[in-house]
């Protein structure tokens, strides 16, 4: 911070503050269960036995019905699925950026789920041949290599990109309602 | 003023570091509140939370805290960065507007996730105490050291540790009117609640008195019992006097876990009028350095 | 979690860590004559603004509470055991919070005068003053 730096003559207008606080985040049971079944090769959820929607990654309740769900629920789902939404991010150079090209972000629909998985990376495709409705399969990292995220609310990098399967697009009204 | 009263209470009491997620820890917190309450959670009209995302370590925690909640159809909610007992003060205040009747208020806390020690330090003066560190114990201290100075407690009790720092969650639902009678068997009016507040920066107040505890108040009649969020014997003695508790009233204290027990001692006093037939009690929350911040809440049973 | 922040301190707050760094310890007067070390903005009495100028107190005060601090944490202002004391400075009416450098709790009382020590190397931050010692050291 050079510019507060500059304090030896007159009088002192700013004041710099490094705050560094220190977590500690415990993976829960539900995101480890989760975690176990990635290394593995499998994209679990559980499913609401009252609604019967499924949750991926599970969240150990349904928020719609606000029932607890557990290992009795554990589903598994497919690791294809659609495209429902999707953002190309012009990287900033800010200094911890690792990002240089532009690079897509996508929520993707996987078959059996009821929610969609979000932030995921698209790969193998032309940035503006992305579209909602485009089929997309895992590119899954290699065995012991899948770590999953320590709270459960990605795929950590089990999976480190989703690329086009060829099939044909899926119409509107599989997506319609999941644009969020 | 709308007569709005609790009908029922529920908490994870004090848990060694947990591992579930915040959402996870108050999913059946919220839900034995509701269910214990005999009122659908359709019916809730007013939802208020209290908690730090400081505490969680994450942005926006209170958030997805709701899911715990059940957001869809969407609700009315609102948060508070204070314990739940401000929450449940939001919610009470809600409920005067006249158009919705039951309210939910619930408060959680992770603090095995940092060191307290550090964390609570955000909460001082930021120019002149935060860059000392000065942790929330050593705070203490001074106060307990005016107390000894005075001749209010002991001299051993002037040296002070640091208080236990426990994970948890807690839950109310308020209800107005005649509601609550169709609901509860005995439900705890809200007879009067109080926040109020001293000076930040601890060297411009006279730390042996707690002004606003006093200002707050209990009102004129006598109370049975009194539940204070004091964490160490100073505090409690400080308290006693501000209050003007005499001996004859049964005295419980503590302030762990953090963000919770300022409502749980609310919900505490609620039950020792719902469950033990008590006629009049109060519940108190503190927040900030050496008692900086007092909401007291005084509760009363049908006669 | 790390923040960076880049406070604006303003003409009271600024002014008094200006004082710092010059190894002045300056204060706050309300309207009623009130003097407020450390300098605040506003009477915590009346919510009224401070006057203008500042006045200067100290260099030397008294204890009027403290804490002691047996085993240092890592961001303590202190590594050795230390006192946490509220300290009256001369011709203040209020107390300022900091480290006292004493070798134990049984060196330091309610009522004991003490100095400042200042850091050698002070950019207009509230560790300027490094700590107090008992005046007679």
């Amino acid at each position: 911070m050079t510019d507060t730096a500059d304090t030896t003559e007159g009088p002192v207008r700013f004041m710099p503050q490094l705050i560094g606080l220190d977590y500690t985040i415990r993976t829960n049971p539900v995101a480890a269960a989760f975690g176990a079944a990635l290394a593995e090769g499998h994209i679990t959820g559980h499913r609401c036995p009252s609604c019967q929607r499924v949750y991926s990654p599970p969240k150990g309740y349904c928020p719609i019905c606000c029932v607890a769900t557990g290992a009795d629920d554990l589903v598994e789902v497919a690791d294809r699925g659609l495209i429902t939404s999707w953002t190309v991010l012009t990287p900033i150079q800010y200094a911890g950026q690792k990002e240089r090209e532009d690079y897509a972000l996508a929520s993707i629909l996987l078959d059996g789920a009821d929610g969609t998985i979000g932030q995921q990376r698209l790969v193998e495709v032309p940035l503006d041949e992305i579209r909602m409705g485009l089929r997309v399969e895992a590119v899954w990292a290699p065995p012991g290599e899948r770590e999953g995220d320590d709270r459960g609310y990605g795929l950590g990098t089990a999976v480190s990109g989703w690329r086009p399967t060829g099939e044909p697009d899926a119409p509107p009204s599989a997506y319609q309602d999941h644009t969020l | 003023m709308r007569d709005v009263a609790i009908v029922s209470f529920a908490t994870s009491g004090s848990l060694p570091a947990v591992e579930d997620t915040e959402t996870q820890m108050l999913f059946p917190v919220i839900s034995e509140a509701i269910e214990r309450s005999g009122i659908p959670r359709a019916d809730i009209g007013f939802t208020c939370s209290g908690s730090a995302d400081y505490l969680a370590g994450t942005p926006f925690a209170f958030v997805g805290n709701l899911e715990a909640v059940g957001a869809w159809p969407p609700i009315s909610e609102s948060h508070v960065d204070m314990d739940g007992a401000w929450a449940l003060y939001e919610a009470w205040v809600r409920l005067q507007h006249g158009d919705v009747d039951v309210a939910l208020a619930f408060s959680s806390g992770i603090s095995s996730r940092s060191d307290l020690r550090e964390v609570l330090c955000l909460q001082n003066d930021p120019y002149y105490v935060m860059p000392l560190w000065a942790d929330h114990g050593s705070l203490a201290g001074l106060q307990a050291r005016a107390a000894a100075d005075a001749g209010l407690i002991p001299e051993a009790d002037a040296s002070v540790g640091t208080p236990p720092a426990s994970d948890g969650a807690a839950a109310v639902i308020l209800v107005a009117g005649d509601r609550a009678r169709e609901v509860c068997e005995r439900p705890a009016w809200i007879r009067g609640i109080e926040h109020r507040t001293d000076p930040h920066y601890l060297g411009v107040r006279d730390l042996t008195e707690v002004p606003s505890a006093e200002a707050a108040g209990l009102g004129d009649a006598p109370v049975e019992v009194a539940q204070l969020s004091a964490a160490h014997p100073h505090e409690e003695v400080l308290l006693r006097r501000a209050l003007g508790l005499g001996d004859e009233v049964e005295v419980h204290t503590g302030a762990d876990p953090l963000m919770v027990s300022g409502l749980v001692h609310i919900g505490e006093a609620f039950r020792q009028i719902n469950e033990n037939g008590r006629r009049r009690t109060v519940g108190h929350a503190s927040s900030g350095a050496c008692l900086q911040q007092n909401l007291v809440c005084v509760l009363e049973g049908d006669a | 979690m790390e923040l960076m922040y880049r406070r604006s301190l303003g003409p009271v707050v600024g002014a008094f860590l200006t004082g710092l760094r010059d190894q002045r310890l300056l204060a706050s007067r309300t309207t009623e004559g009130r003097v407020i070390c450390p300098a605040l903005e506003y009477d915590p009495e009346s919510g009224d603004a401070v006057e203008t100028e500042l006045v200067e107190v100290g260099p030397g005060g008294t204890v009027t509470g403290w804490s002691w601090v047996q085993e240092p944490l890592r961001k303590h202002p202190s590594d050795r055991p230390f006192a946490w004391a509220l300290v009256r400075l001369d011709g203040a009416d209020t107390s300022l919070l900091h480290a006292l450098a004493v070798d134990g709790p049984e060196s330091v009382q309610t009522g004991m005068r003490v100095v400042p020590r200042w850091a050698d190397e002070r950019t207009g931050h509230i560790t300027d003053l490094a700590h107090f010692v008992p005046e007679e050291a």
